[in-house]
Protein backbone atom coordinates (compact mmCIF):
# COMPACT_ATOMS: atom_id res chain seq x y z
CA UNK A 1 0.00 0.00 0.00
CA UNK A 2 2.83 2.35 0.92
CA UNK A 3 4.71 1.49 -2.25
CA UNK A 4 1.71 2.48 -4.33
CA UNK A 5 1.56 5.88 -2.63
CA UNK A 6 5.26 6.50 -3.28
CA UNK A 7 4.96 5.38 -6.86
CA UNK A 8 2.06 7.71 -7.52
CA UNK A 9 3.94 10.60 -5.88
CA UNK A 10 7.03 9.91 -8.00
CA UNK A 11 4.93 9.73 -11.13
CA UNK A 12 3.33 13.05 -10.28
CA UNK A 13 6.66 14.74 -9.59
CA UNK A 14 8.57 13.59 -12.64
CA UNK A 15 6.45 12.41 -15.54
CA UNK A 16 9.51 11.03 -17.31
CA UNK A 17 9.89 8.52 -14.55
CA UNK A 18 6.46 7.03 -15.06
CA UNK A 19 7.99 4.26 -17.11
CA UNK A 20 10.48 3.53 -14.41
CA UNK A 21 7.78 3.42 -11.78
CA UNK A 22 7.57 -0.31 -12.15
CA UNK A 23 11.12 -0.64 -10.75
CA UNK A 24 10.14 1.05 -7.55
CA UNK A 25 11.35 4.06 -5.57
CA UNK A 26 14.89 2.71 -5.26
CA UNK A 27 15.66 3.63 -8.85
CA UNK A 28 14.40 7.16 -8.18
CA UNK A 29 17.09 7.59 -5.53
CA UNK A 30 19.81 6.01 -7.63
CA UNK A 31 19.27 8.24 -10.65
CA UNK A 32 19.52 11.48 -8.69
CA UNK A 33 22.46 13.45 -10.05
CA UNK A 34 25.11 14.91 -7.76
CA UNK A 35 27.89 17.38 -8.52
CA UNK A 36 25.99 19.30 -11.13
CA UNK A 37 28.45 22.18 -10.75
CA UNK A 38 31.92 22.35 -12.19
CA UNK A 39 33.64 19.17 -11.08
CA UNK A 40 36.84 20.65 -9.67
CA UNK A 41 37.24 18.29 -6.74
CA UNK A 42 35.45 15.16 -7.88
CA UNK A 43 36.19 12.47 -8.85
CA UNK A 44 39.26 12.38 -6.61
CA UNK A 45 42.07 10.19 -7.96
CA UNK A 46 42.90 7.36 -5.60
CA UNK A 47 45.60 8.30 -3.07
CA UNK A 48 48.40 5.87 -2.31
CA UNK A 49 48.02 4.05 0.97
CA UNK A 50 51.59 4.33 2.24
CA UNK A 51 54.13 7.07 1.70
CA UNK A 52 57.35 6.55 -0.22
CA UNK A 53 59.98 4.45 1.52
CA UNK A 54 62.68 6.48 3.29
CA UNK A 55 65.90 5.65 5.07
CA UNK A 56 66.73 7.43 8.33
CA UNK A 57 63.37 9.16 8.04
CA UNK A 58 64.85 11.74 5.68
CA UNK A 59 66.39 10.27 2.54
CA UNK A 60 64.08 8.61 0.05
CA UNK A 61 64.94 5.25 -1.46
CA UNK A 62 64.95 6.81 -4.89
CA UNK A 63 68.17 8.65 -4.01
CA UNK A 64 69.97 5.34 -3.54
CA UNK A 65 68.60 4.06 -6.82
CA UNK A 66 69.57 7.36 -8.42
CA UNK A 67 73.22 6.98 -7.44
CA UNK A 68 73.43 3.31 -8.40
CA UNK A 69 74.49 3.89 -12.02
CA UNK A 70 77.37 6.10 -10.89
CA UNK A 71 78.56 4.32 -7.73
CA UNK A 72 77.65 0.68 -8.33
CA UNK A 73 77.30 -2.03 -5.71
CA UNK A 74 79.64 -3.77 -3.32
CA UNK A 75 79.40 -7.51 -2.79
CA UNK A 76 79.55 -8.61 0.79
CA UNK A 77 81.42 -11.94 0.80
CA UNK A 78 79.63 -13.70 3.69
CA UNK A 79 76.19 -12.64 2.67
CA UNK A 80 76.75 -12.99 -1.10
CA UNK A 81 74.48 -10.03 -1.59
CA UNK A 82 75.01 -6.79 -3.41
CA UNK A 83 74.58 -3.75 -1.19
CA UNK A 84 74.21 -0.21 -2.45
CA UNK A 85 76.99 1.57 -0.59
CA UNK A 86 77.42 4.68 -2.70
CA UNK A 87 75.13 7.06 -0.84
CA UNK A 88 76.52 5.96 2.53
CA UNK A 89 80.02 6.82 1.46
CA UNK A 90 78.80 10.11 0.11
CA UNK A 91 77.01 10.88 3.36
CA UNK A 92 79.98 9.97 5.55
CA UNK A 93 82.36 11.98 3.43
CA UNK A 94 80.08 14.99 3.49
CA UNK A 95 79.72 14.92 7.28
CA UNK A 96 83.45 14.52 7.82
CA UNK A 97 84.15 17.36 5.39
CA UNK A 98 81.74 19.69 7.20
CA UNK A 99 83.20 18.82 10.58
CA UNK A 100 86.87 18.98 9.65
CA UNK A 101 86.59 22.28 7.85
CA UNK A 102 84.49 23.66 10.71
CA UNK A 103 81.74 24.55 8.30
CA UNK A 104 79.52 22.90 10.86
CA UNK A 105 80.82 24.05 14.24
CA UNK A 106 80.31 21.92 17.32
CA UNK A 107 78.62 24.27 19.75
CA UNK A 108 76.60 23.65 22.91
CA UNK A 109 73.66 23.63 20.59
CA UNK A 110 75.02 20.45 19.03
CA UNK A 111 74.57 18.58 22.28
CA UNK A 112 71.13 20.00 22.85
CA UNK A 113 70.31 18.99 19.27
CA UNK A 114 71.55 15.47 19.92
CA UNK A 115 69.54 15.15 23.10
CA UNK A 116 66.38 16.69 21.60
CA UNK A 117 66.47 14.70 18.37
CA UNK A 118 67.37 11.54 20.26
CA UNK A 119 64.47 12.06 22.62
CA UNK A 120 62.06 12.68 19.76
CA UNK A 121 63.22 9.64 17.80
CA UNK A 122 62.85 7.50 20.91
CA UNK A 123 59.30 8.77 21.50
CA UNK A 124 58.27 8.23 17.89
CA UNK A 125 59.72 4.73 17.71
CA UNK A 126 58.10 3.70 20.96
CA UNK A 127 54.66 5.27 20.72
CA UNK A 128 54.26 5.88 17.02
CA UNK A 129 52.31 2.77 16.15
CA UNK A 130 49.94 2.98 19.10
CA UNK A 131 49.15 6.63 18.44
CA UNK A 132 48.44 5.79 14.82
CA UNK A 133 46.12 3.01 15.87
CA UNK A 134 44.40 5.35 18.27
CA UNK A 135 43.79 7.85 15.48
CA UNK A 136 42.44 5.07 13.26
CA UNK A 137 40.18 3.96 16.07
CA UNK A 138 38.78 7.48 16.42
CA UNK A 139 37.82 7.57 12.78
CA UNK A 140 36.48 4.06 12.93
CA UNK A 141 34.26 4.96 15.86
CA UNK A 142 32.88 7.93 13.96
CA UNK A 143 32.09 5.81 10.95
CA UNK A 144 30.67 2.99 13.07
CA UNK A 145 28.29 5.39 14.76
CA UNK A 146 26.96 6.66 11.46
CA UNK A 147 26.84 3.15 10.06
CA UNK A 148 24.78 2.11 13.04
CA UNK A 149 22.31 4.89 12.38
CA UNK A 150 22.13 3.86 8.76
CA UNK A 151 21.62 0.21 9.66
CA UNK A 152 18.95 1.10 12.18
CA UNK A 153 17.15 3.14 9.57
CA UNK A 154 17.41 0.33 7.03
CA UNK A 155 16.16 -2.16 9.58
CA UNK A 156 13.25 0.07 10.46
CA UNK A 157 12.25 0.37 6.83
CA UNK A 158 12.68 -3.38 6.35
CA UNK A 159 10.42 -4.03 9.31
CA UNK A 160 7.84 -1.67 7.86
CA UNK A 161 8.06 -3.52 4.54
CA UNK A 162 7.61 -6.87 6.25
CA UNK A 163 4.65 -5.63 8.20
CA UNK A 164 3.12 -4.23 5.03
CA UNK A 165 3.62 -7.59 3.30
CA UNK A 166 2.05 -9.47 6.17
CA UNK A 167 -0.89 -7.06 6.13
CA UNK A 168 -1.32 -7.71 2.43
CA UNK A 169 -1.18 -11.45 3.04
CA UNK A 170 -3.81 -11.09 5.71
CA UNK A 171 -6.02 -9.27 3.27
CA UNK A 172 -5.83 -12.31 1.00
CA UNK A 173 -7.14 -14.48 3.78
CA UNK A 174 -10.07 -12.30 4.66
CA UNK A 175 -12.52 -14.51 2.72
CA UNK A 176 -12.31 -17.13 5.45
CA UNK A 177 -13.70 -14.63 7.86
CA UNK A 178 -16.48 -13.75 5.49
CA UNK A 179 -17.35 -17.43 4.94
CA UNK A 180 -17.61 -18.02 8.64
CA UNK A 181 -19.80 -14.98 9.07
CA UNK A 182 -21.97 -16.06 6.18
CA UNK A 183 -22.37 -19.51 7.74
CA UNK A 184 -23.25 -18.00 11.06
CA UNK A 185 -25.90 -15.83 9.51
CA UNK A 186 -27.34 -18.73 7.54
CA UNK A 187 -27.56 -20.78 10.68
CA UNK A 188 -29.22 -17.99 12.56
CA UNK A 189 -31.73 -17.55 9.79
CA UNK A 190 -32.41 -21.28 9.76
CA UNK A 191 -32.93 -21.31 13.49
CA UNK A 192 -35.32 -18.40 13.35
CA UNK A 193 -37.24 -20.02 10.53
CA UNK A 194 -37.63 -23.27 12.41
CA UNK A 195 -38.61 -21.53 15.56
CA UNK A 196 -41.32 -19.65 13.77
CA UNK A 197 -42.48 -22.83 12.08
CA UNK A 198 -42.78 -24.47 15.46
CA UNK A 199 -44.71 -21.55 16.77
CA UNK A 200 -47.10 -21.67 13.88
CA UNK A 201 -47.63 -25.36 14.53
CA UNK A 202 -48.27 -24.73 18.19
CA UNK A 203 -50.77 -21.97 17.51
CA UNK A 204 -52.65 -24.04 14.98
CA UNK A 205 -52.74 -26.97 17.39
CA UNK A 206 -54.06 -24.67 20.08
CA UNK A 207 -56.89 -23.55 17.89
CA UNK A 208 -57.74 -27.10 16.92
CA UNK A 209 -57.57 -28.30 20.52
CA UNK A 210 -59.89 -25.54 21.43
CA UNK A 211 -62.43 -26.67 18.87
CA UNK A 212 -62.12 -30.28 20.00
CA UNK A 213 -62.55 -29.40 23.62
CA UNK A 214 -65.54 -27.27 22.73
CA UNK A 215 -67.02 -30.23 20.89
CA UNK A 216 -66.31 -32.59 23.78
CA UNK A 217 -67.82 -30.27 26.21
CA UNK A 218 -70.87 -29.85 24.07
CA UNK A 219 -71.31 -33.61 23.83
CA UNK A 220 -70.80 -34.03 27.54
CA UNK A 221 -73.26 -31.36 28.27
CA UNK A 222 -75.74 -32.92 25.87
CA UNK A 223 -75.25 -36.29 27.50
CA UNK A 224 -75.75 -34.94 30.93
CA UNK A 225 -78.74 -33.03 29.87
CA UNK A 226 -80.17 -36.05 28.17
CA UNK A 227 -79.57 -38.24 31.22
CA UNK A 228 -81.06 -35.67 33.48
CA UNK A 229 -84.03 -35.33 31.20
CA UNK A 230 -84.48 -39.07 30.98
CA UNK A 231 -84.21 -39.45 34.73
CA UNK A 232 -86.59 -36.69 35.32
CA UNK A 233 -89.07 -38.14 32.95
CA UNK A 234 -88.66 -41.56 34.44
CA UNK A 235 -89.06 -40.25 37.88
CA UNK A 236 -92.02 -38.31 36.74
CA UNK A 237 -93.43 -41.35 35.07
CA UNK A 238 -93.26 -43.38 38.21
CA UNK A 239 -96.52 -42.67 39.90
CA UNK A 240 -96.97 -42.82 43.65
CA UNK A 241 -98.81 -46.04 43.62
CA UNK A 242 -96.38 -47.76 41.40
CA UNK A 243 -93.74 -46.65 43.75
CA UNK A 244 -95.41 -48.24 46.72
CA UNK A 245 -96.04 -51.47 44.86
CA UNK A 246 -92.47 -51.61 43.79
CA UNK A 247 -91.17 -50.96 47.26
CA UNK A 248 -93.50 -53.65 48.72
CA UNK A 249 -92.31 -56.13 46.12
CA UNK A 250 -88.75 -55.28 46.89
CA UNK A 251 -89.33 -55.86 50.57
CA UNK A 252 -90.98 -59.19 49.87
CA UNK A 253 -88.08 -60.20 47.63
CA UNK A 254 -85.66 -59.18 50.28
CA UNK A 255 -87.45 -61.24 52.92
CA UNK A 256 -87.38 -64.20 50.64
CA UNK A 257 -83.78 -63.72 50.00
CA UNK A 258 -83.11 -63.37 53.69
CA UNK A 259 -84.75 -66.62 54.38
CA UNK A 260 -82.76 -68.26 51.67
CA UNK A 261 -79.72 -66.78 53.03
CA UNK A 262 -80.45 -68.04 56.51
CA UNK A 263 -81.11 -71.48 55.15
CA UNK A 264 -77.91 -71.57 53.12
CA UNK A 265 -75.47 -71.02 55.95
CA UNK A 266 -77.16 -73.72 58.09
CA UNK A 267 -76.69 -76.06 55.23
CA UNK A 268 -73.25 -74.91 54.89
CA UNK A 269 -72.45 -75.34 58.59
CA UNK A 270 -73.69 -78.80 58.49
CA UNK B 1 81.40 29.22 21.65
CA UNK B 2 81.87 31.90 19.14
CA UNK B 3 78.69 33.63 20.15
CA UNK B 4 77.52 34.76 23.52
CA UNK B 5 74.86 33.07 25.54
CA UNK B 6 72.05 35.27 24.38
CA UNK B 7 72.65 34.86 20.69
CA UNK B 8 69.69 32.55 20.31
CA UNK B 9 67.35 35.18 21.65
CA UNK B 10 67.90 38.01 19.19
CA UNK B 11 65.05 38.51 16.74
CA UNK B 12 66.07 36.86 13.51
CA UNK B 13 66.57 39.04 10.50
CA UNK B 14 67.48 37.93 7.05
CA UNK B 15 69.20 40.50 4.87
CA UNK B 16 67.71 43.20 7.05
CA UNK B 17 64.18 41.93 6.69
CA UNK B 18 62.36 40.65 9.72
CA UNK B 19 62.12 36.89 9.55
CA UNK B 20 60.35 36.82 12.88
CA UNK B 21 56.98 37.43 11.21
CA UNK B 22 57.30 34.20 9.25
CA UNK B 23 58.50 32.37 12.33
CA UNK B 24 55.47 33.54 14.30
CA UNK B 25 53.14 32.58 11.46
CA UNK B 26 54.77 29.19 10.83
CA UNK B 27 53.00 27.10 13.53
CA UNK B 28 49.64 27.80 11.93
CA UNK B 29 50.78 25.66 8.99
CA UNK B 30 50.99 22.70 11.34
CA UNK B 31 47.29 22.75 12.13
CA UNK B 32 45.54 21.93 8.86
CA UNK B 33 41.81 22.46 8.52
CA UNK B 34 39.72 19.77 6.97
CA UNK B 35 36.05 19.63 6.13
CA UNK B 36 35.93 15.88 5.67
CA UNK B 37 34.22 13.49 8.00
CA UNK B 38 37.08 10.99 8.01
CA UNK B 39 40.50 12.67 8.02
CA UNK B 40 44.05 11.51 8.02
CA UNK B 41 45.66 10.55 11.32
CA UNK B 42 47.32 13.92 11.85
CA UNK B 43 44.15 15.95 11.53
CA UNK B 44 41.97 13.54 13.48
CA UNK B 45 44.46 13.46 16.36
CA UNK B 46 44.57 17.25 16.43
CA UNK B 47 40.80 17.49 16.34
CA UNK B 48 40.48 14.96 19.16
CA UNK B 49 43.03 16.79 21.28
CA UNK B 50 41.38 20.13 20.65
CA UNK B 51 38.01 18.74 21.59
CA UNK B 52 39.45 17.28 24.81
CA UNK B 53 41.16 20.50 25.81
CA UNK B 54 38.22 22.75 25.00
CA UNK B 55 35.80 20.55 26.90
CA UNK B 56 38.08 20.44 29.91
CA UNK B 57 38.79 24.13 29.94
CA UNK B 58 35.54 25.75 28.92
CA UNK B 59 33.07 23.63 30.86
CA UNK B 60 33.35 25.82 33.95
CA UNK B 61 32.14 28.92 32.17
CA UNK B 62 28.60 30.15 31.61
CA UNK B 63 27.49 30.74 28.01
CA UNK B 64 28.77 34.31 28.07
CA UNK B 65 32.22 33.09 29.03
CA UNK B 66 32.08 30.31 26.47
CA UNK B 67 32.09 32.88 23.68
CA UNK B 68 35.82 33.16 24.45
CA UNK B 69 36.44 29.52 23.49
CA UNK B 70 37.93 30.27 20.08
CA UNK B 71 40.29 32.84 21.54
CA UNK B 72 41.50 30.62 24.37
CA UNK B 73 41.91 27.55 22.20
CA UNK B 74 43.95 29.45 19.62
CA UNK B 75 46.01 30.84 22.49
CA UNK B 76 46.89 27.48 23.95
CA UNK B 77 47.64 26.04 20.52
CA UNK B 78 49.88 28.96 19.61
CA UNK B 79 51.85 29.02 22.83
CA UNK B 80 52.17 25.22 22.92
CA UNK B 81 53.33 24.91 19.35
CA UNK B 82 55.77 27.81 19.47
CA UNK B 83 57.29 26.48 22.70
CA UNK B 84 57.66 22.98 21.33
CA UNK B 85 59.08 24.16 18.02
CA UNK B 86 61.58 26.27 19.93
CA UNK B 87 63.15 23.17 21.40
CA UNK B 88 64.45 22.09 18.02
CA UNK B 89 68.09 22.96 17.46
CA UNK B 90 68.91 26.38 16.07
CA UNK B 91 65.32 27.59 16.22
CA UNK B 92 63.88 30.81 17.51
CA UNK B 93 61.06 30.89 20.05
CA UNK B 94 58.85 33.96 19.81
CA UNK B 95 57.58 33.46 23.36
CA UNK B 96 61.00 34.24 24.77
CA UNK B 97 60.43 37.86 23.84
CA UNK B 98 58.74 39.83 26.59
CA UNK B 99 57.24 42.19 24.04
CA UNK B 100 55.29 39.36 22.47
CA UNK B 101 54.05 37.94 25.75
CA UNK B 102 52.99 41.35 26.99
CA UNK B 103 51.18 41.79 23.71
CA UNK B 104 49.28 38.59 24.44
CA UNK B 105 48.69 39.03 28.13
CA UNK B 106 47.62 42.67 28.47
CA UNK B 107 44.77 42.69 25.92
CA UNK B 108 43.34 39.41 27.16
CA UNK B 109 43.49 40.43 30.80
CA UNK B 110 42.13 43.89 30.04
CA UNK B 111 39.30 42.39 28.00
CA UNK B 112 38.28 40.13 30.86
CA UNK B 113 38.44 42.89 33.48
CA UNK B 114 36.63 45.48 31.40
CA UNK B 115 33.89 42.96 30.54
CA UNK B 116 33.50 42.35 34.24
CA UNK B 117 33.33 46.04 35.07
CA UNK B 118 30.84 46.79 32.33
CA UNK B 119 28.41 43.96 32.90
CA UNK B 120 28.73 43.12 36.56
CA UNK B 121 30.10 46.25 38.16
CA UNK B 122 29.20 45.38 41.73
CA UNK B 123 30.63 41.88 41.60
CA UNK B 124 33.84 43.11 39.98
CA UNK B 125 34.33 45.77 42.60
CA UNK B 126 33.49 43.27 45.31
CA UNK B 127 36.50 41.19 44.26
CA UNK B 128 38.68 43.88 45.78
CA UNK B 129 37.64 42.90 49.27
CA UNK B 130 37.73 39.25 50.32
CA UNK B 131 35.02 38.02 52.61
CA UNK B 132 35.38 38.13 56.34
CA UNK B 133 38.14 40.69 56.77
CA UNK B 134 38.28 42.56 60.03
CA UNK B 135 37.20 46.20 59.64
CA UNK B 136 40.49 48.01 60.45
CA UNK B 137 42.29 46.08 57.73
CA UNK B 138 39.89 47.10 54.93
CA UNK B 139 41.78 50.09 53.40
CA UNK B 140 45.02 48.17 53.48
CA UNK B 141 43.43 45.18 51.82
CA UNK B 142 41.76 47.21 49.08
CA UNK B 143 45.11 48.69 48.11
CA UNK B 144 46.73 45.27 48.13
CA UNK B 145 43.97 43.76 46.03
CA UNK B 146 44.22 46.60 43.52
CA UNK B 147 47.95 46.05 43.21
CA UNK B 148 47.42 42.33 42.77
CA UNK B 149 44.84 42.99 40.07
CA UNK B 150 47.13 45.24 38.09
CA UNK B 151 50.04 42.89 38.46
CA UNK B 152 48.13 40.05 36.81
CA UNK B 153 49.02 40.85 33.17
CA UNK B 154 52.64 41.52 34.12
CA UNK B 155 52.78 38.22 35.95
CA UNK B 156 51.28 36.36 33.01
CA UNK B 157 53.76 37.78 30.50
CA UNK B 158 56.84 37.58 32.70
CA UNK B 159 56.03 34.07 33.88
CA UNK B 160 55.93 32.74 30.36
CA UNK B 161 58.99 34.66 29.21
CA UNK B 162 61.08 33.72 32.21
CA UNK B 163 60.22 30.03 32.11
CA UNK B 164 60.94 29.52 28.45
CA UNK B 165 64.02 31.72 28.41
CA UNK B 166 65.42 30.06 31.50
CA UNK B 167 64.87 26.65 30.00
CA UNK B 168 66.63 27.55 26.78
CA UNK B 169 69.50 29.11 28.66
CA UNK B 170 69.94 26.05 30.88
CA UNK B 171 70.00 23.76 27.87
CA UNK B 172 72.59 25.96 26.24
CA UNK B 173 74.75 26.14 29.36
CA UNK B 174 74.69 22.46 30.10
CA UNK B 175 75.42 21.72 26.46
CA UNK B 176 78.36 24.04 26.76
CA UNK B 177 79.46 22.29 29.92
CA UNK B 178 79.30 18.94 28.15
CA UNK B 179 81.35 20.33 25.29
CA UNK B 180 83.97 21.75 27.65
CA UNK B 181 84.17 18.54 29.70
CA UNK B 182 84.60 16.32 26.64
CA UNK B 183 88.31 17.08 26.39
CA UNK B 184 88.85 16.90 30.19
CA UNK B 185 87.05 13.78 31.33
CA UNK B 186 84.72 11.72 29.22
CA UNK B 187 82.72 10.21 32.09
CA UNK B 188 81.81 13.58 33.58
CA UNK B 189 80.81 14.66 30.11
CA UNK B 190 78.59 11.63 29.90
CA UNK B 191 76.93 12.45 33.22
CA UNK B 192 76.41 15.99 32.05
CA UNK B 193 74.96 14.69 28.86
CA UNK B 194 72.48 12.58 30.81
CA UNK B 195 71.53 15.68 32.77
CA UNK B 196 70.99 17.39 29.45
CA UNK B 197 68.66 14.62 28.32
CA UNK B 198 66.64 14.89 31.51
CA UNK B 199 66.49 18.62 31.09
CA UNK B 200 65.24 18.21 27.56
CA UNK B 201 62.42 16.04 28.79
CA UNK B 202 61.62 18.66 31.38
CA UNK B 203 61.63 21.38 28.78
CA UNK B 204 59.15 19.51 26.65
CA UNK B 205 56.86 19.23 29.62
CA UNK B 206 57.39 22.87 30.58
CA UNK B 207 56.59 23.99 27.05
CA UNK B 208 53.18 22.41 27.21
CA UNK B 209 52.54 23.24 30.82
CA UNK B 210 53.27 26.92 30.34
CA UNK B 211 50.81 27.09 27.51
CA UNK B 212 48.25 25.44 29.69
CA UNK B 213 48.91 27.69 32.64
CA UNK B 214 48.68 30.84 30.59
CA UNK B 215 45.38 29.86 29.09
CA UNK B 216 44.05 28.59 32.38
CA UNK B 217 44.77 31.82 34.14
CA UNK B 218 43.15 33.87 31.44
CA UNK B 219 40.15 31.62 31.65
CA UNK B 220 40.11 32.07 35.40
CA UNK B 221 40.13 35.84 35.09
CA UNK B 222 37.29 35.43 32.62
CA UNK B 223 35.34 33.25 35.00
CA UNK B 224 35.58 35.86 37.70
CA UNK B 225 34.31 38.51 35.41
CA UNK B 226 31.39 36.91 33.55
Amino acid sequence: MLSRVVLSAAAAAAPSLKNAALLGPGVLQATRIFHTGQPSLAPVPPLPEHGGKVRFGLIPEEFFQFLYPKTGVTASCELQRKILKGPYVLGTGLILYLLSKEIYVITPETFSAISTIGFLVYIVKKYGASVGEFADKLNEQKIAQLEEVKQASIKQIQDAIDMEKSQQALVQKRHYLFDVQRNNIAMALEVTYRERLHRVYREVKNRLDYHISVQNMMRQKEQEHMINWVEKRVVQSISAQQEKETIAKCIADLKLLAKKAQAQPELGRQ
Amino acid sequence: MNENLFASFITPMILGLPLVTLIVLFPSLLFPTSNRLVNNRFVSLQQWMLQLVSKQMMSIHNPKGQTWTLMLMSLILFIGSTNLLGLLPHSFTPTTQLSMNLGMAIPLWAGAVITGFRNKTKTSLAHFLPQGTPTPLIPMLVIIETISLFIQPMALAVRLTANITAGHLLIHLIGGATLALMSISATTALITFIILILLTILEFAVAMIQAYVFTLLVSLYLHDNT
